[in-house]
């Protein structure tokens, strides 16, 4: 048991350490950052290397909660262009955000059962992100819940995918931007943090560049005819950050917990 | 020109309101964001978790009762990058804390999410704070 615990430790440092296929671009910091020139590429593709922090603050630090960019803030998430199949299961939603948002039971898998928030959910949140590209398989590491993706740098999808709460994730390098098509997601995420629903018909295409040294676009469409009436797109912009990726598991425990001492609270009206 | 200033208050004013402050893991509704009020009292537990790092307080209120207050903040990553830590106070410390109040009237408090910190003052040393 020992040793498997040590192989498999050994075989994850190696990938660490091997994996940067690309000449890694080491985080820079300070002053040092500020004095280089952007530099997003490296061997002739995009280098994503580094640690990415979602702007919340500042100028472009907008926070979306659906991807429908006429309703960015879900003032109206009920007017997305939902087919009558995803109106009808979005009736019975409870938000934790938006416009709808209530603490009142929501029923957000995440916040109520834990459940991951999957792709591209998982982008509005306030946590980070890095990228290990090597010439095969580009993982990407999310600091909330700490899941990872495998996208696939040398094949095609499998004709009939199994569904999984990540997909099937294939993806190229166009010019400066690294792009991954997924499908064969299962249908129990939601798409935002307002309950949109989206089908196992899925179709994500993420388009991710560096806008400059410092800034990384994550572009997300959303393909899916049984659920949308046309497809749609929004994006986020993450900086480059030298603060390092913490824990920020889902623990139901804990969840449960906060649940009963925190937000439970706020629902019930304090005994005289 | 009164007009107008008025519109851009009002889009604004909108706007602050429909991207409120995201918490991590769940927005706001509990609570009223435009009221502040400050709780002075003393550390019953301060509980550094996810989903978010919550201060237990024991204070009195204007009539004299004491209260048990249950103060919310952002999740301990965030946090941290923002100067606190999980000694940032412990059991028995003096506190003073501006929070925004629930609805409902029960004595629970946001005073951080990942946008702002208000102001918390313990054993006579501010914390780290941020403003929106």
């Amino acid at each position: 048991m020992r040793i498997r615990i040590a192989v498999l430790i050994f075989a994850m440092g190696a990938a660490l350490a091997f994996s940067s296929g690309l000449p890694a671009q080491s985080a820079p910091a300070g002053a040092a950052a500020k004095t280089q020139k952007p530099g997003p590429m490296s061997g002739g593709i995009p280098d994503l290397s580094g640690i990415w922090d979602p702007d919340f603050h500042g100028p472009e630090g907008v926070r979306l909660n659906t991807w429908d960019p006429s309703d960015p803030f879900a003032a109206h998430p009920e007017k997305a262009p939902m087919t009558p199949w995803a109106a009808e299961k979005f009736k019975g939603v409870r938000p934790p955000f938006g416009a709808l948002q209530t603490f009142n039971d929501t029923n957000d898998p995440v916040q109520r059962y834990c459940d991951p928030p999957g792709v591209p959910r998982i982008y509005m949140y306030p946590w980070e992100i890095t990228f290990i590209q090597t010439p095969k398989i580009v993982y990407i590491l999310y600091e909330y819940t700490k899941v990872w993706r495998a996208v696939y740098m040398d094949r095609d999808h499998p004709k009939d995918p199994d569904t999984s709460w990540m997909g099937d994730s294939i993806g190229k390098y166009e010019g400066d931007t690294f792009v991954i098509d997924t499908i064969g997601f299962n249908d129990k995420t939601w798409l935002d943090q307002t309950g949109h629903p989206h089908s196992d018909a899925l179709h994500l295409i993420e388009r991710i560049r560096r806008l400059d040294h410092d800034k990384l676009e994550i572009a997300v469409t959303i393909d899916d005819p049984k659920a949308y009436t046309k497809t749609f797109s929004a994006a986020k912009v993450y900086k480059l950050t030298t603060a390092p990726m913490g824990e920020t598991l889902c623990a139901y425990s804990e969840m449960k917990e906060f649940q009963e001492n925190v937000v439970d609270k706020t629902q019930t009206p304090p005994s005289k | 020109m009164k007009f107008k200033l008025f519109m851009v208050l009002a889009a604004v004013g909108s706007l602050a309101i429909l991207s409120t402050p995201a918490l991590a893991h769940h927005g706001v509704a509990g609570y009223d964001m435009t009221k502040t009020i400050t709780v002075h009292g003393t550390v019953s537990k301060f509980d550094w978790s996810n989903p978010h790092v919550v201060v237990y307080v024991d204070a009195k209120n204007d009539t004299g009762e004491m209260q048990h207050w249950t103060i919310e903040f952002a999740s301990p990553v965030h946090m941290v990058r923002a100067g606190w830590s999980k000694s940032s106070m412990k059991t028995g410390d003096e506190i003073t804390i501006d929070t925004h109040p629930s609805r409902n009237g029960a004595p629970v408090g946001i005073s951080s999410t990942i946008t702002f910190i208000l102001k918390a003052v313990v054993n006579g040393q501010a914390l780290p704070s941020r403003s929106e």
